[in-house]
C-alpha cells in the first residue's frame, strides 16, 4: 500500500512559540487513520499545514508522492482532498443543496460557459446536482436540501459538511475533531457515517479528535504527539498500552 | 440505496416548480409593462426619458449587487466603471461614428476589462482597505477625464444622434434600448447566479475558509466577479452617455455616483434579484418626489439607508418578497403534512 499522504520533519513556530517540532508522519491508502495528542500538542497546527491553510517553516509535503509544499489551500481539493472544520463551517445563509455543490466546484469547468449558462456548462451542472441528491440520499439530507442550512439541527449540519466533503470526489478526507459537541447518538451517526465513507466509497480517512473511543474504535492506525513532536504510533491496542502516551495524558505517577 | 420518492416528495417538486413558472411570469409581465408605458395615453416624452434614467440606474446597481450583494465586496468607485463605459462609446461614436448597439457592448468589454485588471490588484486587500481603494480608482477616473485632453474635460463632448442598426431613434426608441439592455442583464445575472460561478461568489462572501478548501480559487473569483460587475456598470454608463448625447467632466467625475450606486443596492437588497429595481427607482425618484427640497435629498437617501440597515438588513425588496415567501412556505408545510398522514 502507497501512502496518500505524507509529511517530512515538519517545523512550524509562531514567533517564539513552536507548534510543530520535526513532525513525520505518513496515511496510507485506503485506511482510517487518527491523530491524537493532548491540549497544544500541535495537531490543528499540523492539519493546517496537510490542508495548506499554513505554511511550513521547514519540512516536506507530499500528495500521492507529489511535493505540495507550494500548494495553495484551493489547489487541494482537484487533487483529491477534501476536509471537514473543527466548529462547523458552512455557508450558513446558503440551502444544504448549495452548501453540498460547493464541495464540487472543482468540477464546475470552464467559469465563462459557466457564467453564460452554455449548454455544456448547464448539463455538467444537472450531473452534479444529481451527484449531490445522491450523496445528500446517503447521509439521510434529502428533506433538507432546499433549506437554508442554519436552520438546520447540529448533528444535520455536520452531516452537511460530510456530505460537502465528498461531493467532489475526494480520495482522502481530513476531519478536524468530527465529533466536537455532538451528544451520544449524534457521535454514534458520524462514527457510523465515517466507516461507510471509508468502506464502502474507498476513501482514505485522517482524523484528528479528542474522543479516545471514536478514535479506537474507528481508527486503524494511529499517531500521537506531544508538544509539537512525534511521540508515538501503532494500532489502537498498541496506542493504548503504550507507557510514553499514558503519561501524556495522564502525567507521570509519583514515586510514594 | 434510493428512497422510495413518496407522492407528498413529488407535489413539494411540482409546487416548487409552480413558484418558479410565477417568479418568471411576474418578471416578463413587469418587463411587458414597462415596456408598454412610454405608449400609454398621457405619458410624454421626457417621461421616458425619466423611465430610461431610472433603467440605467438599475443597470449601474445590478453591477454592483454582483460584487457587493453576491461576492460580499463593498465597492464605493463604481461611478469610476460609469465613466470608463460612457467615454468608451462616447468617443467610438464621436470618432467613427458607431453605433449605439456596439457602443454599448464596448462599453461594457473595456470596463469589465479594466476591472478585470485592478480585481488582481485591488482584491489582495482586505474588507475596509479595498472600499477605500475603490475610491481611489473613481478619484483617479475623475482626475483623469478632467485633465487629459481627448476627454475635453468639462466642456464635455456633444455626440451625433443615437442610431441602432442603422436607425435613428429619439427618447422612446432609446427607453426601449435600455430596456431590453435590462432585460439581457437581469437574464444573465439570473443565469449566473443559479452556475457554479455564482455559487464560488456567495461561498466567498460566505465562509473563504469553507470556499478555498472545497476548491475555490479566491484570487481568481474575486477578480472574475469585480470584472464581471464592471462590467455591467460599464453598459449603464455607455447608456448614460447618449440618454442625453452629452459627456462631460462635470457629470462623469462626480464621486456621487458611486455613493448613490451603493445606496441603492443596499436599500434595494443587495443580494436579491429584484433589489437593484427596487433601489434604482427609490434613487431616480427619491430627488423628484422632494421636489424643491431636492437639495435634501442626500440626507433623505442617507437617512434611508441607515433605516435599511437596522431594520431590514435584506433591503425593501426583502422585505417585499417576506409574505410571498411566508405564504409559499406555509403551502409547502401544508403539502408536507398531508404526506406524512398517508
Amino acid at each position: 500500500m502507497s501512502e496518500i499522504l505524507r509529511c517530512e520533519n515538519v517545523i512550524v513556530s509562531f514567533g517564539g512559540v513552536i507548534a510543530c517540532n520535526n513532525i513525520t508522519l505518513g496515511i496510507e491508502e485506503g485506511k482510517v487513520v487518527g491523530l491524537i495528542g493532548p491540549n497544544g500538542a500541535g495537531k490543528t497546527t499540523l492539519f493546517n499545514v496537510l490542508t495548506r491553510f499554513q505554511d511550513c517553516d521547514e519540512g516536506k509535503l507530499f500528495f500521492d508522492g507529489r511535493d505540495i509544499g507550494r500548494h495553495k489551500p484551493h489547489e487541494m481539493a482537484p487533487l483529491g482532498m477534501a476536509r471537514t472544520f473543527q466548529n462547523i463551517n458552512l455557508f450558513s445563509e446558503q440551502s444544504t443543496l448549495s452548501n453540498i455543490l460547493i464541495g464540487a466546484h472543482h468540477r464546475i469547468g470552464n467559469p465563462f460557459a459557466n457564467m453564460f449558462g452554455l449548454p455544456s456548462a448547464r448539463s455538467n451542472e444537472r450531473a452534479l446536482v444529481e451527484k449531490a441528491e445522491y450523496i445528500a440520499e446517503m447521509l439521510r439530507l434529502t428533506d433538507d436540501l432546499d433549506n437554508p442550512v442554519k436552520n438546520l439541527p447540529y448533528g444535520h449540519q455536520k452531516r452537511v459538511e460530510m456530505a460537502r466533503a465528498l461531493a467532489g470526489d475526494p480520495r482522502i478526507i481530513l476531519l478536524d475533531e468530527p465529533v466536537a459537541g455532538c451528544n451520544d447518538e449524534e457521535t454514534a451517526d458520524l462514527k457510523e457515517i465515517v466507516r461507510r465513507v471509508n468502506q464502502d466509497l474507498g476513501i482514505t480517512v485522517f482524523l484528528v479528535e479528542h474522543d479516545m473511543s471514536m478514535v479506537m474504535s474507528i481508527c486503524d492506525h494511529i499517531y500521537v504527539i506531544n508538544f509539537g513532536a512525534n511521540l508515538a504510533e501503532g494500532t489502537p491496542a498498541e496506542i493504548q498500552q503504550n507507557p510514553e502516551v499514558i503519561k501524556a495524558y495522564l502525567g507521570e505517577e509519583e514515586d510514594a | 440505496m434510493h428512497a422510495k420518492v413518496s407522492s407528498a416528495q413529488a407535489g413539494a417538486a411540482a409546487l416548487k416548480q409552480a413558484f418558479r413558472r410565477h417568479n418568471i411570469a411576474a418578471v416578463v409581465a413587469m418587463f411587458a409593462a414597462a415596456l408598454a408605458f412610454p405608449f400609454m395615453p398621457g405619458v410624454e416624452g421626457w417621461m421616458a426619458s425619466q423611465a430610461s434614467l431610472i433603467v440605467i440606474y438599475i443597470i449601474a446597481a445590478q453591477g454592483v449587487s454582483i460584487l457587493t450583494g453576491y461576492t460580499g465586496l463593498v465597492t464605493v468607485g463604481h461611478g469610476g466603471f460609469l465613466a470608463i463605459g460612457a467615454y468608451t462609446s462616447a468617443l467610438l461614436s464621436k470618432f467613427f461614428g458607431v453605433d449605439l448597439v456596439i457602443g454599448i457592448v464596448a462599453g461594457g468589454l473595456m470596463a469589465g476589462v479594466i476591472g478585470f485588471a485592478l480585481g488582481l490588484v485591488f482584491l489582495r486587500l482586505s474588507g475596509a482597505f479595498m472600499a477605500i481603494g475603490t475610491l481611489g480608482f473613481a478619484f483617479f477616473v475623475g482626475t483623469v477625464v478632467n485633465n487629459v485632453p481627448i476627454f475635453e474635460g468639462r466642456e464635455g463632448i456633444s455626440l451625433p444622434d443615437n442610431r441602432v442598426l442603422g436607425m435613428e431613434i429619439g427618447d422612446v426608441g432609446f427607453y426601449v434600448v435600455s430596456l431590453t439592455c435590462l432585460g439581457l442583464t437581469t437574464l444573465f445575472i439570473y443565469r449566473l447566479v443559479h452556475s457554479g460561478v455564482g455559487r464560488a461568489f456567495m461561498a466567498l462572501r460566505d465562509s473563504e475558509r469553507a470556499a478555498e478548501s472545497s476548491g475555490v480559487n479566491r484570487l481568481l473569483f474575486r477578480t472574475l466577479s469585480f470584472s464581471v460587475s464592471a462590467a455591467i456598470t460599464g453598459i449603464a454608463g455607455a447608456l448614460n452617455a447618449h440618454i442625453v448625447n452629452y459627456v462631460s467632466a462635470e457629470v462623469f467625475a462626480d464621486i456621487w455616483y458611486s455613493v448613490d450606486f451603493l445606496v441603492a443596492t443596499v436599500v434595494g437588497g443587495s443580494a436579491m434579484m429584484m433589489g437593484p429595481f427596487v433601489g434604482g427607482v427609490f434613487i431616480v425618484m427619491v430627488p423628484f418626489f422632494l421636489e424643491e427640497l431636492a437639495d435634501f435629498a442626500f440626507i433623505f437617501k442617507g437617512v434611508v439607508l441607515i433605516g435599511v440597515l437596522i431594520l431590514a438588513p435584506a433591503g425593501i425588496a426583502g422585505v417585499l418578497a417576506r409574505p410571498v415567501q411566508a405564504w409559499r412556505a406555509r403551502k409547502l408545510k401544508a403539502l408536507q403534512q398531508t404526506g406524512d398522514a398517508e
